[in-house]
């Protein structure tokens, strides 16, 4: 069983701002985010990395949040849902997904879409391979992933690229 | 029919910006100050007396604020069916005795998640082991260990029945002394969980003036008041559920569930709010899951095809309590009355209990179960006779009218449409006789194509039996809608906006929803009976029709126009060909406000699935009507199996579905596409594996639920039997579960088809294809 332990200081960088927090050593990324952040955009729906509701993105990579210690993040980019949407403009991902009708229950969705951003951001042209590739560890009940896959492909038909 | 302007038109969901962006608050995300951790233990046992409970321990430890047992209840039972023929057989804290692993003994709040989890491990329980059954045809033996007694008016030497359903019509003796052909066959489904992504999960808070207030992961908040009202021994108006965000649910939130009772029974002795969510192994090895149903069917036809008669014996494996055992059992009777033509029945349900989780609803209640033995059964049939699938499917398909044997009508079927369409869309009959035709040849790989149907019910009378909306008018002209229906994820909030939007010629962006609050919002039948669209629809479209009644009453005398003259568009009225003769709703709200001593154009709104029945149908006997709105679907599976390693490939679904009139086809299309992956799993992938009583695979690791990997080629095809029309009442059916169904026995015929091996039990494992195919022993 987890015991409590003394706290230690961290700074993290989150969606562009900085936190100074004092956190214990058993903590996660996740708890830290939703906690004491609270930017409960970022889900829990296993915490045994097991369904990827909790991705966020760390120096543009999709990482964990749920198996991620939150002491291990110092001097890290941590980029979460909400901070993909500037000033209130949603990413054209953000946008086709919901014209496209990927989202339902929405509880997968801040992972998904934070993956798929990290993805067009890393390969401009995926195949449809590297695409279920980088969804791969994403469970979502609602959709049968088709309107996730459509939305993806029309992005790319879009010849939108996800630089900032 | 008039030029529709909001319904049947691809509206973005409403909640999709605050989804999408991260911004909307599920159950799980809700905090408030002071709130306390709760947590459940639960039986190690699947069968035991529980002696003696010490929590002594567990009080003492810091920052425990509150733990409570079965001593700190009233000891009212409650159960999802309570009628004096079923009464409720289940604590929401066990007393004396535990009958499955996992059921809820006590309770903690805590500070932290550490300290209440340390509290759990403090509280010393003391059982005493009982034989336990897990298997429901050992459970019927008379030498089986008792768990309930069996059901008083059951007369038949069985052991352990928690409920019977006995139903007919016809002679099914004189049916099958007409028949040409016979056969009996045996077909068994397996335990599968829901899948929600949000796990389970309730914030109570009890303010000290004796309010509850309690958000809670559900699917509708009424039933949860209900009980939760009466187990805590508090007056209804002093229970308030509400609602966030929903993570999923897929029929696993509807009935009461021990977290919510503790999360608030903890936050009335702690007085401090107090949140219990459920972890993913919760749920996955204590919480309820769908319902393993073992089905007998003997059958005759003539040989045309035409079926005569069927004897129908159903039994359930209930688990420890009823849950909605007794439900299922009465609903699989409904499955065989639908959807083809049988003159005579001899049906018998039974629910038995066995020492493991309690049961309940799960997407499609009982229809994937039955229809996987029905259509899997009438393509053994077709078989033998010689006749094609589609044949006899057409043969006996109910016809648009039909009187069903229990006085309901099936009023514009279009299961024959639905039944071409999906043939025709797929070349199912070339493609059927080819792939028999295909004799042994060295590739492994073997196409197969099956065909199933299957119809649902839209709404039925179960409580709380009805909905009400309300639309009011802003200053502005915008509409605030005032539902008690929740959005699952399936999009009420949108289709009931288009319904409202339609009306009133308010955009859809333009209405605000209060949604599923039992205080400020009126009743509604909850987002579990597959009548959100129909019931609570119609609601919605009725507040909207008295809004618009004033409205154009207003407009009326201030243009000194007739009121069939007038055309109400996006927010203003103006005289046909005048287009300049004309007001804006905000000036008819302030005129509204002074001509009509006050009124600020609100308009209320009621429907019922069944306007002039008193209850909901017997359960045991299936007397009294259904519903009276059903939707019917043919669905088409391609298949590739490879005869090496028994794996079988869904290459391709086809459903033609009859919902009547889609309200929003996009959100039609997520529902089906949702259902064909869920029915995939159902297939191949998914299985809860129990031994003696405990779960074996609590996990995604272990439990498969279909990934990106899995996705199925799903296309649909609209069959619209009925209309919108501004003003009328409409029959639009279900969409969100009856899909699941058809496209598993399709699934199963496909497989006949590729390489004529026949599965009697899901899910259609290598192992079982390889059996058929005598690879393995």
């Amino acid at each position: 069983m987890k015991k409590k332990q003394g706290r230690q200081l961290i700074e993290l960088a989150v969606n562009g701002e900085a936190y100074e927090l004092a956190e214990e050593p058993q903590v996660t990324l996740l708890e830290v985010l939703r906690n004491d952040l609270e930017l409960t955009g970022t889900k829990e729906s296993c915490g045994t990395g097991e369904c990827g509701a909790c991705t966020v993105l760390i120096d543009g990579e999709p990482v964990l949040s749920c198996l991620t210690l939150a002491l291990d993040c110092r001097d890290l980019d941590i980029l979460t849902i909400e901070g993909l949407a500037k000033g209130g403009d949603l990413t054209h991902v953000q946008e086709i997904f919901l014209e496209r009708g990927a989202v339902q229950c929405g509880f997968c969705t801040p992972g998904v879409v934070l993956a798929t951003t990290a993805l067009l951001k890393a390969t401009s042209r995926p195949t449809d391979y590297e695409i279920k590739k980088a969804l791969e560890g994403h469970l979502c009940r609602c959709t049968g992933y088709n309107k996730i896959v459509e939305a993806i492909d029309k992005v790319l038909t879009d010849g939108y690229l996800v630089n900032e | 029919m008039s030029e529709l302007d909001y319904v049947g038109k691809r509206i973005l969901r409403k909640d999709g910006p605050d989804k999408i962006t991260g911004r909307a608050k599920y159950t799980m995300d809700m905090r408030l100050p002071g709130m306390l951790v709760g947590r459940i233990l639960r039986s190690p046992c699947p069968h035991a007396r529980i002696l003696n409970i010490d929590t002594s321990r567990a009080e003492k430890l810091p920052g425990v604020k509150a733990v409570i047992t079965a001593n700190d209840t009233l000891g009212i039972k409650h159960a999802f069916v309570e009628t004096p023929r079923y009464p409720p057989d289940q604590y929401a804290l066990a007393a004396n005795r535990v009958r499955y692993v996992g059921e809820e003994v006590a309770a903690v709040a805590a500070i932290d998640p550490y300290v209440a989890e340390e509290a759990l491990h403090l509280i010393q329980v003391d059982y005493e082991e009982m034989p336990a059954v897990f298997d429901p045809i050992e459970a019927m033996r008379q030498d089986a260990p008792e768990i309930h007694p069996t059901h008083p008016k059951v007369k038949e030497p069985f052991k352990n029945i928690g409920g019977k359903t006995y139903s007919g019509w016809g002679d099914v003796e004189t049916g099958f002394a007409q028949s040409d052909y016979m056969r009996e066959d045996r077909f068994e489904s397996h335990l599968r969980t829901h899948g929600y992504l949000e796990t389970q999960v309730a914030l109570a808070s009890f303010e000290p003036a004796g309010k509850l207030n309690i958000w809670t992961s559900s699917q509708g908040p009424f039933i949860k008041r209900e009980k939760l009202a009466r187990t805590l021994g508090l007056p209804l108006s002093a229970v308030r559920v509400q609602m966030a965000y929903v993570g999923g649910a897929f029929g696993g939130k509807v009935d009461l569930y021990a977290h919510e009772f503790c999360a608030a029974l903890l936050s009335m002795k702690a007085g401090l709010p107090v949140k219990i969510a459920a972890t993913r192994e919760e749920v996955f090895a204590a919480y309820r899951h769908g319902q393993p149903l073992i089905v007998e069917i003997k059958t005759g036809v003539k040989k045309d095809g035409t079926l005569l008669a069927q004897q129908i014996r159903v039994i359930n494996n209930c688990g420890a309590y009823r849950g909605t055992g007794v439900v299922v059992i009465f609903l699989a009777w409904g499955f065989v009355m639908l959807p083809y033509r049988l003159p005579n029945l001899k049906y018998e349900g039974y629910a038995v209990y066995t020492n493991n989780p309690p049961r309940t609803a799960q997407r499609g209640h009982g229809a994937p179960q039955l229809r996987f033995a029905l259509d899997s059964q009438l393509d053994m049939i077709a078989e033998e006779l010689g006749m094609d699938p589609v044949e006899i499917r057409l043969k006996n398909a109910r016809q648009p009218g039909e009187q069903l044997p229990n006085g309901d009508n099936v009023h514009n079927c279009g299961l024959v449409e639905c039944i071409e369409r999906a043939a025709e869309h797929t070349g199912f009959r070339e493609k059927h006789l080819q792939n028999r035709s295909v004799g042994t040849t060295l590739d492994p790989l073997r196409r197969g194509i099956g065909i199933a149907v299957s119809s649902y019910h839209s709404g039925s009378l179960i409580y709380p039996n009805s909905s009400s909306a309300v639309v009011k008018m802003n200053d502005d002209g915008t509409l605030t809608l005032m539902t008690g229906a929740m959005d699952i994820g399936q999009g009420a909030e949108t289709i009931l906006s288009q319904i409202v939007a339609e009306e009133v010629q308010v955009p859809v962006d333009k209405i605000e929803v209060i949604a599923a609050d039992t205080e400020t919002t009126p009743v509604d039948i909850g987002s579990w009976i597959s009548g959100n669209t129909y019931v609570t629809g119609n609601a919605a479209r009725e507040a909207a029709s008295v809004v618009r009644k004033k409205l154009l009453d207003l407009a009326a005398e201030e243009l000194e126009a007739s009121p069939e003259d007038l055309v109400l568009d996006n927010m203003r009225v103006y005289v046909a060909g005048s287009p300049g003769r004309a007001l804006k709703y905000r000036d008819l709200f302030t005129a509204s406000i002074r001509k009509r001593r006050g009124d600020p154009i609100i308009g209320e709104g009621h429907w019922r699935t069944m306007q002039d029945v008193p209850f909901h149908p017997s359960l045991a006997t299936t007397k009294g009507r259904w519903s009276e709105n059903y939707a019917f679907d043919a669905q088409v599976a391609e298949v590739e199996v490879n005869t090496e390693t028994g794996m079988v490939r869904l290459v391709r679904a086809v459903t033609a579905h009859d919902c009547g009139f889609p309200i929003n086809p996009l959100l039609v299309e997520g529902q089906i596409d949702g259902q064909i992956s869920m029915a995939l799993g159902h297939a191949f992938l998914e299985e809860v594996i129990m031994k003696d009583g405990r779960t074996l695979n609590p996990s995604w690791l272990d439990y498969h639920m279909p990934c990106i990997h899995n996705m199925a080629v799903s296309e649909s095809i609209d069959v619209i039997t009925e209309t919108y029309d501004v003003g009328r009442s409409y029959r639009t059916k279900e969409v969100g579960e009856g899909l699941v169904s058809a496209i598993l026995a399709a699934i199963a015929n496909a497989i006949f088809n590729a390489i004529g091996v026949r599965l009697y039990s899901t899910p259609f494992t290598p192992e079982k294809i390889l059996r058929g195919l005598g690879r393995i022993k």
